[in-house]
């Protein structure tokens, strides 16, 4: 072997021990060799598939962000926070507004895209300072979060009047802001706008397979050996050196800034926002998804809450109350059976079986 | 010998119950010190408010020169104190060696912290239980891993409360070899302790607290022969 | 005398919120106050005690038994409730709220497919009375005093019987409550059931004057949360006295800025006080923390 082999060969090798660790479950060639699977079946789902049917593919990758920080902040942290809502609200209205005051050209739309994103975090290290440098724990966390985001409904729907505006964008109240531009790419001959379909489909696959590998990173790091320690026993450690309540506020900011991601993507997915995407309702869902896939584990997450998402969808055919029904069943199945996730249950299974095959 | 802890008046009292009652305690750099008394006198709350987890109703902690009263807990860990509590306060669901990374993380990287795990595995004799979850170890090995994480801040002086509580003889008498390690190694030990044959193993020198207050010091053979602490311990003195 | 009809209406406004926050967490206030538990079918338990009233009032009833019927039929189903699903989930109070929420959702969109989207009410009974020109409901004044009494029938329960003592005890030490003889699984369940009983005694007692929707329940959660919080464990002193600044807060905000403003105030009350007052009022009265 030549020396620039071994040294990518050993290059390659870093970066998966990077990616794989005891917080996440899946390692080793099998299991990524079926990723990359996963996500060329993926990419190639828009060839057999019509626009519309992509375009709805593409609403559920939207959701996968908020899901996803919402297992760092409770599967990892362990911290419930029924409030990551009022991040999304927050960054769609944000969304909204930029892009209506600044139009769509120039690649505008990412700007604003990227400054929602941040306009959430930042809301929501704020959130996470005055609650975990406040002592507040425990149920008292989801108690506050939800009351958060329920304000935040609250006041947006009383923006009825005209006098409710941010420059061009008016707030409109209950029925919320609508007419934003789509996310919009400068290209030269043209700017390409991303309507519901195939060029926003693999925008967002693109951005959720960086998210997932980035947070796959981050989470086998020491921070986020840290996030289960604290997770485990907070007293200790605080006990070993660690100011734990800087800890949990940071990985708070991180599931807000998520969340504030899928909510700019929603904007501009559907063009248009309401205060009922913070309302009690749209609160709980995130934690359906994160409860029933498994919020210990990333990889469950992600699966997780697409394929909630997936049966949500196709159980809303025969009437939304039945989906409804079969959703609160899920919960209870999954609190009193497998308080770990069914997915990350299912993975377990299907785990011991293929070990006990191979003997 | 330079002093790196100094109590001066330290008091404290929860409603009626006064856990210190005007503690004066002084530590010199490199000691082996225990610190004995009957159930109740005040040993685990001398330790807490060392620690920093309550603030004392009136007195001053310096440590290693500096005032520390003020301080938060995990700011006292950074300059050099580290506990290893009675229960073992270890991270039950994560494997051993996670255990040692998050206690060692914060100070060493790459390969000096793999090195380091590697000593720390085979200090605590657990190398074959590295990859286990913390909470299978047996009793005594979760105590031995909490000392091994204790050390991890690179303290200077550590802080043991009953460390050998529920151990076996063997067990307790590896850990006396430990401190005794460790202390070679330029910690300040200081444990509380009920195992008379433990604070002979280690104990250079002996406070004994009743009350909330400093008893009598001294050496073993001295507090042994001390006819009050029988008293106090058997109750038979008007203290 | 102007100033006679605008105190009356200020006090009215006031008893009005002050009694329906006392009725509707009072339920609450025993299984979140007294037993930890994060009930969010709290909502739910509340409903059913309207639709079981509502249908037993329209069988023939008489409004006050009907009303009474809801209570039981709601305390029945919430033992059941305990039985199965709460009993398990004690010691882990983040999955009882998911699980609740699950209960909370088979609830309405079960009432929803069975019994359609609305059901056919009650009007509110005994009319209105006349203060310089206004109209008041004579009911809602009614239920002002059925707030005043259902606290001292609860003080006169956990203070005075049997039961009240030994429900305290369970709650605070259930292993040395075991340990003296006390069935602490019965007891749980019987406290629990109060609990729900309760919350369908408010679902009775406001189901004539609301419609009846499955999602009813809304309406009253967020405030009943809000009181119990504020309130901190002890019904007595801290749901009641919280329940009267609360009122005070919204009925304020609502005359001043609208009736979102109103909700919104109760919100941020509710963030503050857990922030400030970890024990919530009662237990800054008895200089505890939860």
């Amino acid at each position: 072997m030549t020396t620039s082999e071994t040294a990518a060969r050993s290059r390659a090798r870093t970066l998966l021990t990077r990616l794989e660790g005891p917080q996440t479950m899946g390692r080793g060639p099998a299991f990524w060799t079926v990723a990359a699977l996963a996500v060329a079946a993926a990419a190639a789902y828009p060839l057999i598939a019509d626009a519309w049917t992509v375009g709805n593919a593409a609403y559920f990758l939207i959701w996968t962000f908020m899901a996803m920080g919402l297992g760092v902040v409770w599967g990892y942290a362990g911290a419930l926070s029924f409030g990551q809502t009022a991040f999304f609200g927050l960054a769609g209205y944000a969304y909204g507004v930029i892009t209506l005051n600044l139009g769509a050209a120039y690649g505008l739309t990412l700007l604003a895209l990227v400054l929602a994103v941040a306009i959430g975090g930042l809301f929501a290290l704020i959130i996470g300072y005055f609650m975990f440098y406040g002592r507040i724990q425990g149920v008292f966390i989801g108690i506050v979060t939800l009351s958060v985001t329920l304000v935040l409904e609250t006041f947006m729907a009383q923006t009825a009047g005209p006098q409710w505006r941010i420059g061009e964008a008016r707030l409109n109240g209950f029925n919320g802001m609508s007419g934003m531009p789509p996310l919009t790419l400068p290209w030269f001959g043209g700017d390409i706008v991303l309507y519901p379909g195939p060029p926003l489909y693999y925008l967002l696959l693109g951005l959720v397979v960086i998210c997932y590998l980035g947070l796959r990173i981050m989470l086998n790091s020491p921070f986020g050996n840290v996030l289960v320690a604290i997770r485990e026993n907070p007293h200790r450690v605080g006990m070993l050196g660690y100011d734990v309540r800087l800890y949990q506020m940071l990985a708070f900011g991180i599931g807000g800034a998520f969340a504030a991601l899928s909510g700019a993507l929603y904007t501009a997915w559907g063009q248009y926002i309401t205060p009922s995407s913070m309302g009690l309702t749209s609160a709980a869902l995130p934690i359906v998804w994160v409860a029933v896939g498994g919020r210990r584990d990333i990889t469950a997450t992600l699966i997780g809450t697409l394929v909630v998402l997936a049966g949500f969808q196709t159980l809303t055919i025969y009437g939304s109350q039945y989906a409804l029904v079969v959703m609160g069943v899920l919960l209870l199945v999954t609190v009193l059976a497998a308080p770990d996730g069914l997915v990350v249950a299912t993975m377990t299974q299907m785990g011991r079986i293929f070990r006990s095959s191979k003997r | 010998m330079s002093e790196i802890l100094r109590v001066q008046g330290l008091r404290k009292a929860f409603g009626g119950v006064v856990v210190a009652n005007g503690i004066d305690f002084s530590l010199s750099a490199g000691a082996m010190h225990c610190l004995i008394g009957p159930n109740g006198a005040g040993k685990s709350s001398f330790f807490r408010l060392l620690l920093g987890e309550h603030a004392p109703d009136a007195g001053t902690i310096t440590f290693d020169g500096s005032d520390i009263t003020g301080l938060r807990s995990f700011q006292r860990i950074r300059r050099g104190i580290s506990v290893k509590f009675q229960v073992p306060g270890i991270f039950k669901a994560l494997s051993v060696r996670q255990n040692l990374e998050v206690a060692f993380q914060d100070h060493l990287h790459g390969q000096s912290l793999g090195a380091t795990i590697r000593e720390m595995l085979d200090f605590t004799d657990l190398r074959a239980e590295e990859m286990t979850p913390a909470g299978i170890l047996s009793h005594g090995q979760q105590q031995w891993l909490e000392i091994a994480m204790a050390v991890g801040v690179e303290p200077k002086l550590l802080l043991l409360d009953e460390p050998t509580a529920g151990m076996s003889p063997d067990e307790t008498r590896k850990t006396g070899e430990m401190l005794h390690d460790l202390n070679g190694r330029g910690i300040t030990i200081l444990a509380v302790e009920h195992d008379m044959a433990f604070v002979e193993q280690i104990a250079r020198r002996v406070t004994v607290l009743h009350f909330g207050s400093i008893f009598a010091e001294g050496t073993i053979a001295e507090i042994i022969d001390h006819p009050g602490v029988q008293e106090i311990y058997l109750g038979t003195a008007d203290v | 005398m102007a100033l006679f009809q605008s105190v009356f209406a200020m006090l009215y406004q006031f008893g009005d919120t002050f009694a329906f926050l006392v009725i509707s967490c009072a339920g609450l206030a025993v299984i979140f106050g007294m037993m930890g538990v994060i009930n969010l079918a709290h909502g739910e338990f509340i409903m059913c005690g309207a639709y079981v009233t509502v249908s037993a009032a329209r069988a023939g009833l008489p409004l006050p038994l009907a009303i009474l019927t809801g209570a039981l039929v709601a305390g029945a189903v919430g033992m059941v409730v305990e039985r199965l699903v709460i009993r398990h989930l004690y010691q882990r109070p983040l999955d009882s709220i998911i699980a609740t929420w699950g209960i909370s959702l088979i609830a309405t969109q079960g009432v929803l497919i069975v019994l359609g989207s609305t059901m056919q009410g009650v009007g509110t009974p005994l009319g209105s009375i006349d203060v310089g020109g206004r109209s008041y409901s004579l009911y809602r004044l009614i239920l002002m005093a059925c707030a005043l009494g259902l606290l001292g029938g609860l003080y006169l329960l956990f203070y005075h019987s049997r039961f009240g003592v030994i429900a305290r005890a369970t709650i605070q030490k259930p292993q040395m409550a075991h340990a003296l003889g006390v069935n602490t699984g019965r007891m749980y369940g019987l406290t629990f059931g109060l609990g729900a009983a309760l919350a369908g005694l408010a679902g009775g007692l406001y189901a004539p004057t609301m419609t009846m929707v499955p999602t009813m329940g809304a309406t009253f959660i967020v405030e009943s949360f809000v009181t119990v919080v504020v309130g901190g464990a002890d019904i007595f002193l801290g749901a009641a006295p919280a329940a009267a600044i609360l009122a005070l807060i919204k009925a304020g905000l609502t005359a001043w800025y609208g009736q979102l403003f109103g909700q919104i105030g109760l919100l941020v009350t509710v963030i503050l006080v857990i922030r400030i007052l970890p024990g919530g009022l009662s237990g800054w009265l008895k200089g505890t923390t939860r």
